[in-house]
């Protein structure tokens, strides 16, 4: 009896769970949104301030599913707001009866501030987008009636505040969806999936396509998970204790991807041409680890699993170290070919440097545990990249939108053309954000024309029956959920806000109440009219998707790697391996729908990637160099390898054939200068830098001479044929 | 304490002053008890740490209307 009772109730509770991950989730934020709004408006009204659309606006802005998000947003949010208000009372006060100067102004301000949300690509970017926001909404209503301009412009911003605190309260206190638990969650199974990823791609059962699907997954990943810790400090005291462990593993998981993506490839170069002799002596390395990475395929790793992993792979370091030299004794017996040396010299260099950056990954990730913990020191910041070119012209657009509608404004003195300008001013520091903002702008003004509809509706034939505000709520609750519901689904998100901004806008009654229909048809066609011309601007002016800005982010990354040779070395590594992963991120999400040049965009990524790490370490090892003749900076070693560098600068500046067969004749020259000058193979491998040195050398030639790289376009047919023979 | 103080000849009530006062004192308020370890034995923190701010913007609201 008791059995069959507990069999339905315990399927019932799995598909209520199921249920509460997936659809639950949405409700909850569905009526997290309705509750919020509800709450501004109420205290909105409450206070009476004059225009409570404003707050509500606010809300449907600022409200994330994530609590974390809305605090770290609101933070900032506010601060923008308040910047805007002092910005506008500034221009009020400086241009009040001069509208020409004072339209320029503002012209200037939003283009400033948009330029500054796409540059900076932080939280501060919200900060700026508020501020060019407050600048539109509470400016040109104040600049009409220059007397009154101060109040107005503050209750607004009273307004603003208002709906900012409300949805930030909701969001902490009502059925939180922390971003600290989805945070650990990212950390947890990524681990899992990459520990899989490894063990196939070493065993070389993996497709090339899978790989660089793998590539660009884990840099968005990177460029995500940072994005996450940053907003966590915001909400939750344990994570904040635990930020700069959080920054240190991934900055330290990228570490190991780039390692891991150049060891990879040098296998893949390996099995393309049939090395046997060298492949046979790396399986041997490699067993252990592949058995190690197989036991925690596809699991979650806890921070007890990374303690106990950590002394696993410290284990395993040690008995590798012995393995590579059992098998280099073995394939040196078999007198190979000198690039079968060097490869498998750098296979096992990559290996090995591997497992000790996956150990210190793993000691870092199990450190969260503590509260305290000596790991928490790190300095290195995750360092985004943004094209400043690219963040100009979004500014100069918004700015030239700007300009152009206000000059119709003045030259047609349309009543309503205030609203006109302000309505796409708002709009387009709003959309500039999104990677495509006159598809967001397009999809604002459906989104608006439905919005200011359905408000003439509730304007005129529902209010007048409506007594106080649960009445109200009631009617303008339905809206509500409706427009958050569509904005909820993927790819819709423009129509949703877009309907709900504008019907907040036209329909949530002032104090005291307006009632007059004139007014409201000017203000309802200004409104979709301004959402159109934005949308139709920004696909004119230089839209992003276009080709020159996915060719300057490509050129972007290129200049990487001129960086890596140039600047100072401390935090470097950290440093080229965000802002090259943050550039492939921008450049492939502007590039979607165009999977040759994504391809492309992979290629050149993963090359720059390889030889920038290879450099890198190159130079890490010169600069630990003991001090002896051997190695002393005058010596043609040293020489030849400052002239690969500067080769190598010029050839991914411009790349081109010419440029590229220089580039390998500086590299092959420095592969002899060092073999001449290094130690005698009796030697440690561990105690030789230079056998090092050679090896990274090494790397860096076959990732140059890659048939399927980018640079392979540039080179002329023979050297490829001709290339590895003519190294043997 | 007055009810209203004035910035630069423009009246501000004191309670929105106090509130950023409010928010401050919270926020030292709230590093200390999570570097102590406060959190881990209360149920749900955010709720929590907001009601924190409410009690003490109450208590120096009350200070100024009373």
């Amino acid at each position: 009896m008791k059995n069959t009772s507990a069999v339905p109730a315990l399927a019932l509770r799995q598909a209520l769970n199921a249920w509460a991950r997936s659809n639950g989730v949405m409700w909850i934020y569905l009526f997290k949104v309705l509750l919020a709004a509800g709450l501004t408006l109420w205290l909105a009204m409450r206070f009476q301030l004059p225009h409570p659309s404003s707050a509500v606006i606010t809300v449907f802005i600022v409200m994330q599913p994530q609590s974390g998000q809305v605090f770290a947003k609101s933070v900032y949010r506010l601060l923008g707001t308040v910047i805007g208000l002092a910005v506008m009372l500034t221009l009020v006060a400086l241009f009040a009866q001069a509208r020409v100067l004072f339209m320029v102004s503002i012209a200037i301000w939003i283009g400033l501030c948009t330029a500054g949300a796409m540059h900076f690509r932080d939280l501060r970017s919200y900060g700026c987008v508020l501020s060019g926001y407050t600048v539109a909404l509470i400016g040109l209503p104040a600049v009409m009636q220059a007397d009154t301009a101060f109040m107005s412009a503050v209750l607004r911003v009273l307004a603003i505040s208002l709906g900012i605190v409300c949805s930030a309260a909701v969001s902490a206190a009502v059925f939180p969806q922390t971003s600290s638990a989805a945070l650990s969650n990212a950390l947890y199974n990524r681990f899992g999936t990459f520990a899989g990823f490894v063990a196939d791609s070493l065993r070389g059962i993996l497709e090339r396509t899978v790989m660089e699907a793998t590539g660009v997954r884990y840099a968005a990943e990177a460029v995500g998970l940072e994005s996450l810790r940053s907003v966590t400090a915001f909400e939750d005291p344990h994570m904040r204790m635990r930020s700069g462990r959080l920054m240190r593993l991934n900055s330290e998981f990228m570490a190991l991807t780039t390692r891991f993506h150049a060891l990879n490839r040098l296998l893949v170069r390996l099995r393309q041409r049939q090395a046997k002799a060298v492949l046979d002596a790396f399986d041997s390395i490699q067993a252990e680890l592949i058995e190690v990475l197989d036991s925690r395929r596809g699991k979650p790793l806890t921070e007890q699993d990374a303690a106990v992993l950590s002394e696993r792979l410290d284990i395993l370091r040690e008995s590798v170290r012995a393995r590579i030299r059992t098998a280099r004794h073995a394939l040196y017996e078999q007198a190979p070919a000198i690039i079968d040396r060097r490869d498998f010299e750098t296979a096992a260099e990559l290996l090995y440097r591997f497992i000790t950056e996956l150990h210190n990954y793993t000691q870092t990730h199990a450190s969260l545990a503590a509260p305290h913990h000596e790991r928490e020191q790190w300095n290195e910041r995750f360092k985004a990249k943004a094209n400043t070119m690219a963040s100009a012209v979004a500014g100069i657009r918004s700015g030239v939108l700007i300009l152009a509608l206000s000059v119709f404004w003045i030259l047609t003195a349309w009543p309503s053309g205030n609203m006109f300008t302000l309505n796409a001013a708002a709009v387009s520091a709003l959309a500039a954000t999104t990677p495509l903002p006159h598809r967001t702008a397009q999809q604002m003004a459906f989104g608006a024309l439905v919005g200011v509809t359905v408000g003439f509706v509730f304007n005129f034939f529902l209010f007048p029956h409506l007594d106080g505000f649960p009445l109200l709520f009631m009617v303008l609750g339905t809206y509500f959920a409706l427009g958050a519901y569509v904005s909820l689904r993927p790819g819709c998100m423009g129509y949703g806000l877009g309907s709900l901004v504008f019907f907040c806008f036209t329909s949530i009654p002032d104090n005291p109440p307006v009632y007059d229909p004139g007014t409201f048809l000017n203000t309802a066609i200004a409104v979709v009219l301004s959402m159109f011309t934005t949308a139709v601007v920004s696909s004119i002016i230089l839209p992003p998707n276009s080709p020159w800005l996915w060719r300057r982010l490509e050129r972007d990354l290129r200049k990487q790697l001129v960086n890596v040779i140039g600047h100072p070395l401390p935090g470097l590594a950290n440093r080229f391996d965000s802002a090259s992963r943050d550039l492939l991120n921008q450049a492939y999400g502007l590039a979607n729908g165009n999977p040759a040049v994504q391809k492309e965009l992979m290629g050149w990524t993963f090359t720059v990637q390889e030889i920038g790490h290879a450099v890198i370490e190159l130079r890490q090892e010169q600069a630990r160099l003991p001090d002896s003749e051997r190695y002393a900076e005058n010596t043609p070693w040293q020489q030849a390898t400052r002239a690969m560098g500067r080769a190598l600068a010029r050839l991914f500046l411009k790349p081109s054939s010419g440029n590229l067969q220089r580039a390998l004749n500086a590299v092959d020259s420095a592969i002899a200068c060092v073999e001449e000058a290094r130690e005698p193979d009796t030697q440690h491998f561990e105690e030789s830098p230079l056998r090092r040195i050679q090896s990274f050398l090494h790397f860096i030639r076959t990732s140059l001479l890659d048939p399927h790289g980018p640079l392979a376009s540039y080179a002329p047919s023979e050297t490829v044929a001709t290339g590895l023979s003519h190294a043997s | 304490m007055p009810r209203e103080f004035a910035f630069h000849g423009v009246y501000l009530p004191t309670v929105t002053v106090l509130f950023v006062v409010g928010l401050l004192v919270t926020w030292v308020v709230d590093r200390l008890f999570a570097s102590i370890g406060l959190y881990r034995f209360t149920w749900h923190p955010s709720l929590f740490r907001l009601s924190l701010f409410a009690c003490i913007y109450g208590g120096l609201a009350l200070t100024v209307y009373r």
